[in-house]
């Protein structure tokens, strides 16, 4: 027994299942408008969310290297898959993947920054209010308020979790990230940005278990154009999943005790 | 009749007047704050940017009579037992002693460590407090540390997970928030004076809105490994008055560009 449809071609009745495929068609669509909601209206986010690729790697497509697993890129935009570097700014990446032991920010434990928080290999959460939605990652117990109450971003303060400003474009969060430092990269492999650095990130709830997420990063003093990556985040389903606590700051300290 | 008993179950949801508060503040000289609002499930609404009124706790516990280099003079928030100390055993007497005299650099917080329950409370630069469903969620500024009070009754995770802030169970007695703290570690401390704990404290917190403005604090402290007697503290937490506040980033460590002298050198080597 092959498909559905297939059969009911055998049985020349295509003229009546059509109708019947275009409403089925019409459930999954209605389906899909169905997202888990919030009293106010909006989908409700709220979880415990997880990158399953290899994005805080490489986002470019990627051999294994040192601590790095092989991958394909999460670039969407450009077409290429490839971060359109300025050519001082490709150098500048390549040197920094030579030293990335010692040069990337999370080697020292320092607050990873927007977007590279969301693509870490440790989970996060969601809460939602009205006026504000929080998200607090288990990866050095990093969190961000993102201001739902309409009001703008600071100025001339930078933070290494940038500033967040948040509105629904139906039912995706769009999030506004400015006031980012220079001093955090994009990934493992030295990708990196300057202080000018806009990023405007897309949350949408596409089923149970995912959360489509999406970042257009744009750099005018790092980068030729805007570019896009984008991934699915997934949720942790255990009835007792919560988050713990990766205090990095304390293993780098004790770990060379523990090669003595 | 169905109106009626809509009207009152709508009037159970609306704030108290101000006569049904029972408690005035008794510090501060900002306007009379008018009562506590509530959200649509009927739980009083603490959400916003709160700090603690009493800036000398983050020095010490309890009450220090006399200003020393680095260290005011200031009262302690130790309600039981009545003599405001803290109920050691006798070992753990000599510990703190020594820890003032010869480990102040054991400090957690010297390390940028995340502060543990209760300190984290009363640790400077305030925090947030927001209530999405199902939880109550606390955002601080210092250490850009969090914590995640589930309200769904769920047991605390197995005792071999040991966390910084430990794991906070939360639940409503009428109006009060009690939030149940287990599975610290031991690495924390309670303050800058060398006031200190094992890896059994269990801290119970209470959280009591009083008015608009002001929650009532108080955290029962139990740690048979160290304390004679579970002991307790009591402060108020303030409202943020200034409308347009909004919290910022404490990095800390993440911010700090001599990290290899402050961490490697012979003097700042932990004894």
């Amino acid at each position: 027994m092959q498909g559905g449809l297939l059969a009911v071609r055998k049985n020349r009745s295509l003229t009546v299942a059509a109708p019947i495929f275009l409403c089925l068609c019409g459930v999954v669509q209605a389906q899909k408008s169905t997202v888990p909601r919030l009293p106010d209206g909006h989908p409700d986010l709220q979880g415990i969310w997880e990158a399953r690729n290899t994005a805080d790697g490489n986002l470019e497509a990627h051999s294994a290297a040192a601590g790095i697993r092989a991958g394909t890129a999460v670039i969407v935009d450009p077409a290429d898959g490839k971060i359109p570097y300025q050519p001082w700014a490709a150098a500048k990446q390549k040197e920094n993947f030579a030293k990335r032991a010692t040069l990337d920010p999370v080697n020292r434990c320092f607050l990873p920054g927007v977007p590279r928080i969301a693509y870490m290999h440790y989970p996060f959460q969601i809460f939602q209010t009205p006026q504000f939605i929080a998200i607090t990652y288990e990866y050095v117990h990093a969190s961000r308020t993102i201001f739902m109450n309409g009001k703008p971003h600071l100025d001339d303060i930078d933070f290494w979790m940038g500033d967040s400003r948040g509105h629904w474009e139906g039912d995706t969060l769009v999030v506004d990230v400015t006031d980012n430092n220079s001093e955090t990269w994009l990934d493992s492999s030295g990708n990196f940005h300057s202080e000018a650095m806009h990023v405007v990130e897309r949350y949408t709830r596409t089923s149970p278990d995912t959360l489509q997420y999406e970042a257009t990063i744009e750099d005018p003093k790092v980068f030729t154009r805007p570019w896009k990556i984008a991934m699915p985040l997934y949720r942790h389903a255990e009835p007792d999943a919560q988050l713990y606590e990766y205090e990095c700051h304390v293993y780098r300290e004790t770990e060379p005790e523990q090669s003595k | 009749m169905k109106v009626l008993s809509l009207l009152s179950a709508l009037c159970l949801l609306l704030p108290l007047p101000v006569g049904a508060q029972p408690r005035r503040r008794t510090q501060g000289k900002q306007e009379k704050a008018g009562p506590f609002t509530r959200l649509p499930d009927g739980k009083p609404n603490m959400q916003g940017y709160w700090e603690t009124r009493n800036f000398f706790t983050a020095f010490d516990l309890e009450t220090h009579e006399k200003a020393e280099f680095g260290v005011p003079a200031g009262k302690g928030v130790i309600v039981d037992p009545p003599d405001g100390k803290i109920p050691y055993q006798p070992w753990a007497a000599k510990q703190k002693a020594d820890n003032i005299e010869h480990h102040m650099f054991n400090d957690p917080q010297a390390h940028c460590y995340l502060s543990g329950v209760p300190r984290q409370m009363y640790t400077p630069f305030g925090f947030q407090i927001l209530q999405p469903p199902g939880s109550v969620v606390l955002l601080y500024e210092a250490f850009h540390s969090y914590r995640i009070i589930p309200l769904d009754g769920r047991p605390h995770i197995p005792e071999a997970i040991r966390l910084f802030e430990g794991d906070s169970r939360g639940r409503w007695e009428g109006d009060t928030l009690v939030v149940d703290v287990t599975n610290q570690n031991p690495s924390t401390w309670f303050d800058m004076a060398g006031n200190f704990h094992s890896d059994a404290l269990h801290v119970v917190e209470r959280f009591t809105p009083v008015d608009a403005n002001t929650i009532n604090y108080e955290a029962t402290l139990d740690d048979p490994k160290v304390f004679t007697r579970p002991f307790k503290i009591a402060f108020a937490l303030g409202r943020n008055p200034d409308p347009n506040y909004q919290q910022m980033e404490y990095a800390c460590v993440e911010g700090e560009k001599d990290l290899q002298h402050y961490t490697e050198t012979d003097g700042a080597k932990k004894k």
